[in-house]
């Protein structure tokens, strides 16, 4: 057997083109991180690196790409190396290419001082030729050139100093001011992703692979950024809260481990100030509210979607449950003010509460339960019916535990949502500002028994009651003053609890899915 | 066979039987010479030797509007294995149906007749399908395990019967039976042959067996609850020889109590377990119905000698 039969499966001796596509991809990679921590503010672009700022290194780094690019295309042009390029690179990124260019050129021509038609013109010239250059030429300068173009033009930008560190433009016609630490950041993004893209096709020599490798590059960037955001956020949360949250924190003592923040009140004789009030408050809500929903939920979607017949009243539960679902919380808040606090002692209380963010959640839990019931394949119901098992049975022993895991998800997007929410407490539980450890809700031991209607009563659950985000937002408008003594570092504190309990309600949600999955499947 | 009568009326009727099947039995009855063959009354009108524990008349379904099922009388004997042979859409799976009234889950499935189980109509107002089904048991064409253990699959019957007590309160109240229930599960998956292969993972998810391990533990699920007829759509589908034949012996075995009516394509199965075999062909009609012996040696029907000795289908 010949080697060249060889290679067309196994590609295993890299050539130097594609190691220089390859190193390519990697510094476009490495320029594109660089400019998501300039824009997030990890590093300044004024900072200097190797002698110059960071804005002009980068520009030479986009330079340089840029022409790598180019050179790559028309190698593969010309014949150099073994691609296996397409006629066209395809009306898709002609299209994108368009656009960048449309928008390069108005921007240029904008600064350069021309009027607005002279910039639309200038605008779409470039971005007619940029159309006409990725769509018209076999794929592997349709691909490059473009790319690599935009790369040189912003790399020159930065090189020159052009956009740099104390660049900044006034809008005209808006009240704002673009500063060249946003921008050039943004430059530096916008032509790492060009280049990367452009770079991975030539690594793939073009055609159905290198669109493969291309697509991969591009969405692993994206998917990496928005995750870079996800973390960002929660360790700008992070940082901010801990100091306040581990205050006085603590092993010993009169309690194995001392936690005041988290067991403490806002009151005066407190040493630290604390949340616990509106921790045990949060705490409670999502349980009332979950205790209320998905039994009421999972039933209605047991009747809908197995008992009722599917037409016109099923249609339009749906349609109804959909619209509930993306209702306004403040709509619901106002139904829980004017509906529920009349009937539980004529003021905002905690049961007020639970019952808002219960019919909040309800829709959701209806929806995700349908479907999940619905998914659960006829086999199972029609297995169980042959071995003469009524509907009711089957439904609680085969259907049911099958579309627990569906449920699950449902009970969990819905949690997430409603234990950060404000306007219905606001308007259903109040609590103060900075509640003492005595206004926490005592549920569980306020249960009492009576010989007369209603025979159980529990006075917690008719107190108005703090919750988290609630306390939050009371601490904000009441300008982080009062009876504590570090207010910012109180109210960060607050928020990173918030965050946590949240996560620790995601967790047990995603545990218990885990869990029923596991059953199912093994 | 005619080229005309026969095969307009299949088209008349049937319009998913554009088979293989049709042209084979064309070419088949011209190279037999034949003319036209009309199905005779009394090729179906067997007279079985034992009691009749099922007896059907003039059974018609409809799916919309195809006709599935057209005119069926049938008779079967208590206490005997019954086979069901035919090509492929031909409504052996829709006549199995109609038995234990499965048809009914299906919305498009209209059925006309009368079913008559131990002399009592099935069909008629107020039957109770639950106690129905647990009379007439049945195993599926293709395998439909729970998503549950192994044991449970088996003994899920029986504990939703509330034969075996194994829930919370039965264990509290010391009225639960594990050991029962171990004996019953063992007894099923025996019977099935395949307690060999699971008696180390009874609490293994049912969903991790192979095709032809769920074939038999469909089979053991339907023994549990003790039925009086069983209904089997072929059992053995996916099996090697040796499984298929450890439940021809079952299916042998099981004729000393219970009525087994088997759906089969395999014409040497249906010779060797059956004692007396039913042909449909194409566009849902019962052909010819008669001992097994008859059926495979001299059969009456030209149409049913060239299906069973391969010319057909
Ligand atoms: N649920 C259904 N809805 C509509 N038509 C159906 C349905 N089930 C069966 N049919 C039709 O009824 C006819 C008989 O089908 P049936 O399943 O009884 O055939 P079969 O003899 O069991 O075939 P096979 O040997 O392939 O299992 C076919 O034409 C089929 O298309
Ligand atoms: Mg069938």
């Amino acid at each position: 057997m010949s080697r060249a039969t060889q290679t067309a499966l196994v590609r295993d001796d890299r050539t130097t083109y594609e190691a220089a596509a390859g190193a390519a991809v990697g510094l476009s990679g490495v320029a594109f991180v660089v400019g998501l921590a300039a824009l997030v503010g990890a590093v300044e672009i004024g900072d200097p690196v190797a002698g110059v700022e960071l804005s002009v290194a980068l520009g030479a780094v986009l330079l340089a790409l840029g022409l790598a690019v180019v050179g790559f295309g028309v190698a593969s042009r010309l014949g150099f190396v073994d691609a296996a390029p397409q006629p066209s690179a395809g009306v898709v990124a002609a299209v994108a290419f368009t656009a960048i260019w449309f928008a390069a050129g108005v921007t240029a021509a904008g600064a350069a001082g021309i009027g607005t038609v002279g910039r639309l013109g200038v605008g779409t010239v470039l971005g007619g030729g940029a159309f006409a250059v990725t769509a018209l030429p076999r794929e592997d300068v349709g691909s490059t050139v473009p790319a690599g173009a935009v790369a040189v033009l912003c790399g020159l930008a930065l090189v020159t100093g052009v956009v740099g560190p104390g660049w900044e433009r006034a809008l005209a016609g808006y009240n704002a001011t673009l500063f060249g630490d946003t921008v050039v950041p943004a430059v530096v993004l916008f032509a790492s992703l060009a280049t990367g893209w452009s770079a991975a096709k030539a690594y793939g020599g073009f055609g159905a692979r290198g669109r493969n490798v291309g697509a991969y590059v591009l969405i692993y960037l994206v998917v990496g950024s928005i995750l870079a955001v996800l973390v960002g956020l929660v360790a700008f949360v992070t940082a901010k809260g801990l100091p306040g949250l581990l205050n006085g924190v603590g092993v010993g003592g009169e309690t194995l481990v001392r936690w005041p923040f988290l067991t403490n009140g806002a009151g005066l004789l407190a040493d630290v100030a604390g949340v616990f009030p509106a921790l045990v408050g949060t705490v409670w809500l999502v349980i009332g509210a979950v205790l209320f929903a998905v039994p009421t939920g999972v039933g209605a979607a047991v009747f809908l979607s197995e008992y009722a017949e599917q037409g016109r009243f099923t249609g339009a539960v749906e349609v109804a449950t959909n619209g509930l679902w993306s209702t306004p919380s403040i709509v619901f808040g106002l139904f829980g003010a004017a509906f529920l606090i009349p009937r539980f002692g004529n003021q905002k209380s905690l049961i007020a509460g639970m019952l808002t963010l219960g019919f909040m959640l309800l829709p959701l839990v209806l929806i995700t339960s349908r479907e999940a019931i619905l998914a659960v394949p006829d086999e199972y119901r029609d297995a169980s019916a042959a071995l003469g098992v009524s509907k009711w049975q089957t439904i609680r022993s085969v259907v049911l535990p099958a579309a627990i895991p569906g449920v699950t998800t449902g009970v969990i997007l819905g949690v997430g949502r409603i234990a950060g929410e404000t306007a219905p407490i606001l308007l259903t539980m109040g609590g103060g500002v900075l509640p003492a450890k005595s206004a926490a809700p005592n549920v569980l031991s306020g249960f009492r028994l009576s010989a007369s209607p209603p025979f159980v009563s529990n006075p917690a659950l008719l107190e108005a009651t703090s919750a988290l985000p609630y306390q939050l937002y009371a601490l904000i408008t009441a300008g982080l003053s009062g009876n504590i003594r570090n207010p910012q570092e109180y109210a960060w504190g607050l928020a990173l609890t918030l965050l946590l309990v949240v996560l620790a309600f995601y967790a047990v949600g995603i545990a218990t899915r885990y869990y029923f999955r596991r059953k199912l499947h093994q | 066979m005619s080229q005309t009568e026969n095969a307009d009326a299949e088209d008349a009727t049937d319009a998913t039987a554009v088979t293989a099947n049709r042209t084979d039995g064309r070419r088949a009855s011209t190279t037999a010479g034949e003319t036209v063959e009309e199905t005779r009354p009394e090729w179906t009108s067997y007279e079985a030797s034992g009691e009749t524990k099922v007896a059907v008349e003039d059974l018609d379904v409809h799916y919309g509007d195809d006709h599935a099922l057209k005119g069926v009388s049938m008779d079967i004997p208590e206490e005997s294995v019954t086979a069901l042979i035919g090509p492929s859409g031909c409504g052996k799976s829709t006549y199995l149906r109609c038995l234990n009234r499965m048809n009914d889950r299906i919305r498009a499935a209209s059925v006309d007749g009368t079913v008559e189980l131990d002399g009592e109509d099935v069909y008629q107002d107020g039957v109770d399908l639950v106690e129905l089904r647990k009379r007439v048991g049945m195993v599926f064409q293709s395998p439909n395990p729970f998503p549950k253990s192994i044991r449970e699959n088996v003994s899920y019957g029986p504990r939703k019967h509330g034969d075996i007590e194994t829930g919370l309160l039965a264990r509290l109240t010391g009225r639960a039976e594990p050991e029962r229930e171990a004996r019953l599960v063992e007894r099923s998956l025996e019977r099935a042959a395949l307690w060999e292969e699971v008696n180390d993972r009874l609490d293994d998810n049912a969903l991790g067996l192979s095709g032809g391990q769920q074939q038999r533990l469909c089979i053991a699920r339907c023994l549990a609850v003790d039925p009086e007829v069983i209904l089997m759509d072929e059992p053995a589908s996916a099996l090697d020889p040796i499984a298929t034949a450890k439940i021809e012996d079952l299916i042998e075995d099981l004729a000393q109590d219970y009525t087994v009516v088997v759906v089969t394509h395999s014409m040497q199965q249906a010779a060797r377990v059956s004692d007396q075999t039913a042909v449909f062909l194409t566009g849902g009609e019962l052909v010819e119905y008669d001992d097994t012996e008859k059926i495979f040696e001299n059969p009456e029907s030209q149409r049913v000698e060239d299906y069973v000795s391969g010319k057909f289908g």
